[in-house]
């Protein structure tokens, strides 16, 4: 295994790197969350890293025609592959460098997707990344919940009931996306067990978000990160609310905020105050009625889904993470 | 009769389904009277980013052949009405798909008409719109901005008010009495027809001299072809950074020269200095990298970059620090702080009185909460309601 950068953690909001990897010019919606996420992914590895991205909005509205945003090196990747270049490309330069071709340095290695790129396509080829120990690699997922590129299909990220171009709303069916989001981050943290580092992370939270980078780029072997993008364009909401709805996200619980360093669970900000009983959670209407995608909901489509998410803190065996509950009789 | 060919300009995903509405209906409308037409969105538009100027297009022709002659087109080279749905969009437009900016007027035919919605008078409108060497006719629909978004439409009557306005000004196209079928039998609300047939009478155009409006050059960028460009077609990266102005303090990130997004901006921060307390919010959260940090670690948003989303101001925790205006009451993009540092005392006094005005304003870029929409239209939805 090669050796990896110093990447301290940061200590205060002030402390975090003026330099810009990710810079203006980048053809997103206003308000877009995943730029921000790609900017604060940058910054937090810094110059010395190599960005692999899978096809996806980060792709098409940030380096169309012989334009770019990017400080750093940037290579496109085929919408179902960022686990496969992310392997390939960090195999690459420790093959050069143990040839001599290059200066031997560490190198960071990120690879993005999209949710349609990480949850539904790519999910083998990430699957298999994680399982090659001996090479150094981040692949971040950035979440808007549906193809938000190709005008909002309906992805395995999508949450239920939610509106969508595969998923709209009619007068007999009301409900069109039946299926409840992919559990993402835990699959691949129970499934990989020598990965080292599997974290959940949101935008809004940039401190923390800038210091899950930086653990997982100097952790060692593969390391996965799933964050969650409020996406103005998918979620109908006025770009405005980004950030706030990000928050909402994780103060209702629907999203859980967390860390598994070498298999060991540690829940972070709202989320570790939710679960200690330090705080109540806020009710999933909070969320559900400022978003265009939830706009036909009933309340009892909004019952179902607080149920649901009453279910996951209140039954399930780790409460927020991993829907599986405990036989009692077992016991 | 020859052809004739009508463009909306509008403010992607926010005004998708209003233009749309425009679009079609004209083509409906021409149905009626035995022509054929067809109503379609520019190729390189899609997929549509939130705020990023867009167009759809309505052409309306005698006969098929007629008809497809301007079809083979990528975009028509020109148009007997360009219908702006966004007044903030007459200084000029950078469309996502295409490279430089581009007049709002740019391909308004000679004696044609730009049909605007807004509260700006009319010598406002034409002082931001640049320069053409012919002249045309300026209409405009005393009207809120309509901004909704992808899934739930705010339906405050502005689609039938530009169709009953459009008649009027451009006879050619089709009459109102086929309009009016149309909208009712596309919304099958009598109330909505009520509203187009009074923007009909309520009509006026000011006429737009040759030479008349913003001197200007809009920029524009040479496109590379294939033989042009790096082996492995690689594109070059941005450079890095520097300090604030390039001195030593601060930083200041190089920017993207062939896209800057300002046209984006339907309304722009502007930061209080003295109230700061420097948290670094506003630029944390900046989605678009604006904010050039200053030697004494205040932020200053650059106006050629910034596309106008209002994450900085919903994160500031100090009321009034940062404030999102109106982007018609600018003239350019220069420098907050070069300005505050030049005079403070004015520039506090010029800080003051927009935010001020921009309080009595309502302005509101898309979708708030379940039920929103319904009270923001008790008023507009009728036909005297926005006049």
């Amino acid at each position: 295994m090669t050796t990896v950068q110093e990447l301290p953690q940061i200590r205060g909001v002030k402390n975090i790197p003026l330099v810009e990897g990710f810079t203006s010019g980048h053809r997103t919606c206003q308000g877009c969350e995943s730029a921000l996420v790609m900017r604060l992914m940058i910054k937090a590895a810094g110059p010395r890293t190599i960005v692999l991205g899978s096809t996806g909005c980060m792709y098409v509205a940030n380096t169309t025609y012989y334009s770019t945003p990017w400080v750093v090196p940037w290579m496109h990747t085929q919408l179902g592959s960022s686990g496969s270049a992310a392997t390939g490309t960090a195999a690459g330069l420790a093959s050069m460098m143990r040839k001599g071709k290059m200066k031997e340095e560490p190198i960071n290695v990120i690879a993005f997707c999209g949710d349609g790129g990480g949850v539904d396509m790519g999910l083998s080829a990430i699957s298999a990344a994680l399982q090659h120990d001996e090479y150094n690699l981040l692949i971040l997922c950035y979440d808007n919940e549906s193809y938000a590129n190709t005008d909002i299909q309906v992805s395995g990220a999508s949450p239920w009931g939610a509106n969508s171009t595969f998923s709209p709303p009619g007068k007999e069916h009301r409900i069109m996306n039946k299926r409840w989001k992919k559990n993402m981050a835990p699959m691949l943290a129970t499934g990989h067990p020598d990965c080292r580092y599997v974290a959940t992370a949101c935008g809004s939270y940039g401190l923390d978000f800038n210091n899950k980078i930086r653990r997982a780029l100097t952790i060692g072997g593969p390391t996965f990160i799933h964050s969650i993008d409020p996406c103005p364009k998918g979620w109908d909401y006025d770009p405005k609310f980004s950030h706030e709805l990000g928050m909402l996200a994780i103060e209702t619980g629907l999203w859980v905020q967390y860390e598994i360093i070498d298999g060991e669970l540690i829940l972070n900000g709202p989320s570790r105050a939710i679960a200690r009983g330090i705080r109540k959670r806020k009710p999933i209407e909070d969320y559900l009625l400022r978003q265009g995608r939830f706009a036909h909901l009933t309340p009892e489509d909004i019952k179902y889904f607080q149920e649901r998410v009453d279910e996951s803190w209140e039954e399930w065996w780790l409460p927020g993470v991993i829907p599986l509950k405990k036989n009692e009789e077992e016991d | 009769m020859a052809t004739v060919a009508v463009e909306v300009v509008y403010r992607g995903i926010f005004q998708k389904t209003l233009a749309r509405n425009i679009v079609r209906s004209i083509v409906f409308a021409a149905r009626k009277e035995g022509k054929i037409g067809t109503a379609f969105g520019r190729y390189g538009d899609s997929p549509e980013r939130n705020g990023i100027p867009a167009k759809q297009f309505a052409i309306v022709a005698d006969d098929a052949e007629e008809l497809e002659e301007n079809l083979a087109r990528y975009e028509a080279s020109e148009v007997d009405v360009t219908i702006n749905v966004d007044d903030t969009m007459c200084k000029g437009i950078e469309s996502w798909a295409w490279y430089g900016l581009q007049p709002i007027n740019e391909l308004t035919k000679p004696g044609g008409t730009l049909i605007v919605t807004s509260r700006q008078e009319a010598d406002d409108l034409v002082q931001d719109m640049h320069q053409k060497d012919s002249p045309y006719d300026l209409s405009i629909i005393r009207s809120t901005v309509s901004f909704s978004g992808l899934w739930v439409y705010k339906d405050d009557h502005t689609d039938v008010r530009i169709l009953g306005n459009l008649c009027r000004v451009c006879p050619q196209l089709v009459s109102l009495d086929s309009m009016l079928e149309a909208i009712r039998e596309q919304f099958d609300n009598e109330t909505k027809v009520a509203s187009a047939r009074r923007a009909y009478d309520l009509a006026n155009v000011r006429p737009v001299e040759p030479g008349e409006g913003n001197p200007e050059t809009p920029f524009k960028f040479e496109l590379p072809g294939w033989k042009e460009m790096e082996e492995g077609l690689v594109i070059k990266a941005i450079d890095e950074g520097t300090g604030f102005r390039g001195g030593e303090e601060g930083y200041q990130p190089v920017r993207n020269s062939v896209f800057k997004k300002f046209s984006t901006r339907s309304m722009r921060p502007i930061v209080n200095f003295e109230t700061c307390i420097k948290c670094t919010l506003c630029w944390l959260q900046c989605p678009d990298t604006c904010f050039d940090v200053t030697p004494d670690g205040l932020y200053d948003a650059n106006m050629e970059s910034c596309c106008g989303c209002g994450v900085c101001e919903a994160v500031c925790p100090v009321p009034d620090c940062v404030t999102m205006i109106n982007e018609q009451h600018f003239d350019d993009n220069s420098s907050q702080y070069e300005a505050w540092q030049a005079d403070a005392d004015g520039y506090k006094q010029w800080m003051t009185n927009l935010i001020d005005v921009q309080k009595q304003e309502s302005r509101t870029h898309g979708f708030h909460h379940v039920g929103g929409y319904a009270e923001e239209i008790a008023e507009s939805a009728q036909p005297g309601g926005d006049n």
